[in-house]
């Protein structure tokens, strides 16, 4: 009897090595080892087929190992959190192997080897992909201007550079469905004309790394890799947020410091050692084969009027059942948090909502009706980013969180401009000042004068946007940062 | 030969990678110490000062040879929301040391990091390769107990 065990570094966290470790003690037990479906609440979760489909025990502790089969397991179909999901990016995320070469099948790739470069751009554009990474640039547009520019020599590189603290997408497809990620790239070189890519990968996650690493030799003996079509190399990062920048990526994939380059010119047209190179992001890419499979029109027939398709969120912080929710664009964040969330644990209150990251917003109770996608964040005064959405609860002290958000800036600065490298420690010094109720007037005009100029002056999206966390803090908060000593 | 020597050997790529070699060096070696420099330099084909450029930007690479077990204790926006900060007080005093210090006993080293990607799981840490969650105050101790070896 096969027994479905995630071997997701959040379900392993959970415990589920030790719940395999039991459960293979069974008589007849064939224990099968998954992803994580990103219902992170009930990890382990533990899974059988029934003649419904796929069936579940969750949390499951190894004592209960034993007599496990013996109590009535729920079908999938039946956890609300699972079945209200919009499933395709994530489809196979908790119920294959992940480095099942046949049970993935590569038929995109099957698909797109009988299509020209062009006619695959051409069903990106339709599709009107938008980069999942955060910046939400069109993909197909990129591809174009790299398929477009004369070079004998082009890159691909998938950006798995996941800093944005509170997002996990990147990171769960590539230890529950590598083979996706390497089909979207392999597709993105032939319709560009690339011979050789990188998956850059933080050093943080050291199973999504092994798991590439696996998942890139079995695409390569299954033939879906290889030197006459598309080699691939996986790159690990040393611990430096800016590299998700993708110009800063691309000088760390060189070996060098990941500082910034101005642009343009842009990495479509001049990027890694000065090649045309896509950098799109794993998502990005990992949307791309049932883009091929089911046409450019089913993709761009799902979610909002520029935002389409769906989204990974990622729901984190003071949060009842926080996981991986992808659905189509235009939920609002309220229907987030508690229709998919299940709103606050027991003796937490809502207070503020991390959305887009660091570099993204923190938003009031009053901004919960925001639709989710990328327009309607903008309007809001906010990003979507990489879809980390991060609750917190009355208990957060904001000037507390405002100064992390310019400490993790200051850290995290490459230091080339000097808006973002001298702006970030002056901005973190005041609400340091501030944090000990000894900030005046003054330091918060300066602090909001400082906000203005890293925005309008930074090289990159790191320096213009690191002001915009704190900028909402205050717009919302600002009553908290009154308190005098 | 010497293990940097060897492993230099194994490094020196047309262009050469300074990042992927100080990450091979660290591997062996446990660190870089800074009086490599000039050998991993030459070794390249590059200045000293590419070598150092590249060696004090990252977080990962380090110049003093760590304790047995790196602790990389995380300070993202969703395990603050779940009170690490708490939890990164009762391990800096459980410990005796802070954060970007090494145990007397050469044990632990204590780093903080933004962010394990475990946030279901907040507050996280990650020991050598191992990802854990809801690293609490009180459940501290026996987390370390498995780490004492």
């Amino acid at each position: 009897m096969k027994l479905y065990v995630p071997h997701d570094t959040t379900a392993v966290a959970a415990g589920a090595n030790r719940v395999a470790d039991a459960l293979r003690k069974l008589p007849g037990a064939e224990i099968v080892r998954t992803g994580s479906r990103g219902a992170f609440f009930l990890e382990p979760l533990v899974e059988v087929d029934t003649p419904a489909g796929r069936a579940a025990y969750a949390n499951v502790q190894p004592k209960q190992a034993a007599t496990l089969l013996k109590k009535k397991p729920t079908p999938i179909a039946q956890i609300p959190f699972l079945a209200q999901q919009t499933r395709f990016t994530f489809a196979n995320a908790g119920i294959t192997d992940p480095l099942d070469v046949k049970a993935y099948g590569f038929s995109a790739l099957d698909k797109a080897r009988g299509m020209g470069p062009q006619k695959l751009i051409d069903e990106v554009k339709t599709a009107q992909l938008r980069g999942r990474g955060g910046a939400a640039f069109p993909a197909g547009i990129k591809w174009q201007t790299t398929k477009d520019v004369q070079s004998p020599v082009k890159y691909v590189v998938a950006n798995a550079d996941e800093g944005d603290p509170g997002t996990y997408s990147d990171r769960m497809i590539m230890e529950g469905d590598p083979f996706r990620l390497i089909e979207g790239m392999a597709i993105c070189a032939r319709a560009v004309g690339a011979k050789k890519g990188y998956v850059y990968i933080r050093s943080e996650y050291p199973a999504a790394i092994r798991r590439m690493r696996a998942a890139a030799v079995r695409a390569l003996e299954a033939g879906m890799l290889g030197p006459e079509s598309f080699e691939l190399e996986i790159f690990i990062g040393a611990g430096a947020y800016i590299c998700g920048e993708e110009t800063a990526l691309l000088e760390s994939l060189e070996g060098k410091r990941g500082m910034v380059r101005p642009k343009p010119p842009f990495p479509a047209i001049e990027g890694l050692y000065g090649k045309p190179t896509v950098v799109n992001n794993v998502v990005t890419f990992a949307t791309v084969p049932d883009i091929i499979l089911r046409g450019g029109a089913w993709h761009a027939s799902m979610g909002t009027e520029k935002s389409k398709g769906t989204m990974p969120l990622q729901l984190a912080g003071c949060i009842k059942q926080a996981g991986l929710v992808e659905v189509p664009f235009g939920l609002t964040l309220e229907e987030a948090i508690y229709a998919f969330g299940g709103g606050l644990p027991k003796g937490s209150r809502f207070k503020a909502v991390q959305v887009g990251g660091p570099l993204g917003s923190v938003f009031p109770e009053a901004l919960l009706k925001t639709r989710i996608c990328f327009d309607e964040f903008i309007k809001a005064g906010g990003i979507l980013g990489h879809g980390g959405i991060v609750v917190f609860d009355q208990r957060t002290d904001m000037r507390v969180l405002a100064r992390h958000y310019m400490e993790f800036t200051a850290d995290e600065s490459c230091g080339k401009c000097t808006p973002c490298r001298v702006g970030s420690t002056r901005a973190k010094e005041i609400l340091d000042a501030a944090v000990k109720g000894e900030a005046t007037d003054e330091d918060y005009a300066l602090l909001n004068e400082l906000g203005d100029t890293m925005k309008s002056t930074s090289l990159c999206a790191l320096g213009g946007l690191a002001p915009e966390p704190v900028r909402t803090i205050m717009q919302y908060f600002g009553k908290e940062f009154q308190k005098r000593r | 030969m010497p293990p940097l020597a060897q492993v230099l050997e194994r490094c020196a790529t047309t262009p050469p990678n300074i990042l992927a070699t100080l990450q091979k060096v660290q591997a062996t070696l446990g660190y870089v110490p800074h009086t490599a420099v000039p050998e991993i330099a030459h070794a390249l084909g590059v200045t000293d000062s590419d070598v150092a450029g590249v060696l004090s930007f990252y977080h990962d690479l380090r110049t003093e040879p760590p304790g047995k077990h790196t602790i990389r204790f995380c300070l993202g926006e969703s395990c603050l929301a779940a009170g690490a900060e708490k939890s990164l007080a009762a391990i800096e005093k459980k410990l005796g040391c802070e954060l970007g210090e090494t145990t007397k006993d050469k044990r632990f080293t204590l780093e903080k990091v933004y962010c394990l990607g475990n946030c279901a799981l907040s507050p996280c840490a990650m020991i050598g390769e191992d990802v854990h969650g809801r690293v609490l105050p009180k459940t501290l101790a026996d987390l370390l107990k498995e780490y004492k070896k």
